[in-house]
């Protein structure tokens, strides 16, 4: 369980690093890109529950380490969406590629709004800073469809580099 | 175990996990806030180099011609703020003068650390910069950072090699400011960032007889009380103003410089220590 933690969270901090990237250079045009689905959805659908959870979590305080937020905010916002992930999973072909783009599309539009409520109030223009943060939104969700499919292969072949087998990690005990 | 207890079983992690976080002592969350920031430090430090590589490599395909004209002008430049600076040290020695006859107490002194950007974070939630110094050129929190254009914001953490910079258009900051050739304060908060345009600011408390409309703006400067700005510094420039429910005072917009969005390099200007300090 350990060794495919890490191998998540390495999977993570590549994705910290490129959407770090990719924001610095949106800057000037004041648009940002957050995929905080990314970051919980593959885990969430494809392995046992601890190793997801453990997963998310460190995927949340790598966020949560540059972030003016309080330490722990991201991950368990995290926590939280992987668990909703988690328990519904047994109703979706789960396996497929498309299913995991709209499990992170959803998430990450959940966790986005969420993380919203928790800083909107902050500045002097509450319905300008919506406005802002729609349009945050709609470009992270757009990035989020792009991105997805290569971030679940990254994660899929770096664990499989690990010697682990998806459908087993999967099966092995729920919890 | 009954199946719907089974079922909520990760929601019940959760809620343990919550639980725990929130026993989890400060002093351990800040070593792991330092110990994520820094391992990821390095990597974003390792992207900006690569940055400034590029911009190296890009530049050297301009021409010899572009070059001459850009020494050229860099000359120009040169010789006007070497007047400038005599103009400055002329200035200088006679407030000086006038605040031994006066017996003034000393004004704090800043040493100016030029830093580059590492990254730029500009969402609706905050808007910040990581720069490439921190604690080993001796930056300090709430030290100000500026850049040609003005005030860009302050220091809200340092780390070993990089610090975080929170800027005057993140949501929350408030600064003492003054119009240009009027000394009395008001407030400026940031926190207004509409998406494909510059940041925007808001200004509360501004005296009633100040009028200003997008056709004669004036220049909104940090007033240097609060003590983290020096005074004089450009916060941006306020365009319009109208008078505030309670009737007292005026409240107003205030453009920022667009190429607060867009910098690569910014300046700290740490506090330096006077000898009564020590």
């Amino acid at each position: 369980m350990k060794l495919r933690v890490l191998i998540l969270s390495l999977a993570s901090l590549l994705l910290v690093t490129l959407l770090a990237q990719l924001n610095h250079t949106l800057g000037p045009w004041q648009l940002h890109v957050w995929c905080g689905g990314l970051f919980v959805a593959f885990a969430a659908l494809r392995l046992d529950f601890r190793t997801g959870a453990a997963a998310a979590f460190v995927g949340g305080l790598l966020l949560d380490a540059g972030a003016p937020v309080a330490f722990g905010t991201h991950a368990l916002l995290f926590l939280a969406a992987h668990a909703v992930i988690f328990n519904v999973r047994a109703r979706v072909p789960r396996d497929e590629t498309i299913i995991g783009v709209i499990a992170a599309l959803l998430a990450n539009l959940g966790l986005f709004v969420a993380l919203s409520f928790l800083r909107v109030d902050l500045g002097p223009d509450t319905g300008g800073a919506w406005m802002r943060n729609f349009a945050d939104l709609l470009v992270s969700q757009l990035v989020l469809v792009l991105v997805a499919p290569w971030f679940f292969a990254v994660q899929t072949r770096l664990l499989q580099l690990g010697g682990t087998q998806l459908r087993d990690a999967s099966r092995s005990g729920a919890l | 175990m009954p199946k719907r207890f089974d079922q909520n079983r990760p929601f019940l992690t959760l809620a343990l996990v919550f639980a725990a976080w929130l026993v989890v002592p400060t002093a351990v969350k800040r070593v792991m806030r330092a110990g994520f920031f820094e391992m990821q430090a390095p990597v974003e430090v390792t992207a900006s180099y690569i940055r400034d590589l590029q911009e190296f490599w890009a530049l050297k395909t301009r021409s010899k011609d572009e070059l001459i004209e850009a020494g050229r002008d860099l000359v120009h430049l040169s010789n006007y703020y070497e007047i400038r600076l005599q103009k400055d040290d002329d200035l200088r020695a006679r407030l000086e003068r006038l605040d031994k006859l006066l017996k003034l107490p000393a004004p704090e002194g800043y040493r100016a650390e030029p830093a580059r950007v590492v990254r730029r974070d500009f969402s609706g939630w905050w808007q910040q910069l990581v720069i490439r110094k921190g604690s080993n050129y001796g930056i300090t929190v709430g030290s100000p950072v500026i850049y040609a254009g003005g005030v860009v914001g302050r220091i809200r953490e340092v780390h070993a090699y990089t610090s975080v910079v929170e800027l005057i258009s993140s949501p929350g900051v408030r600064i003492a400011a003054c119009l240009e050739g009027d000394t009395r304060p008001i407030s400026f908060q940031g926190g207004i960032n509409p998406s494909l345009a510059p940041a925007r600011g808001e200004v509360e408390y501004v005296p009633v007889d100040v009028f200003v409309t997008p056709a004669a703006p004036r220049r909104l400067v940090t007033s240097g009380l609060g003590g983290v700005f020096p005074g004089g510094l450009t916060i941006g420039t306020l365009v319009n103003v109208e008078p505030s429910t309670d009737g007292l005072f005026k409240s107003g917009g205030v453009q920022l410089d667009a190429a607060l969005s867009a910098l690569s390099e910014v300046t700290v200007l740490v506090p330096e220590e006077t000898p009564a300090a020590n």
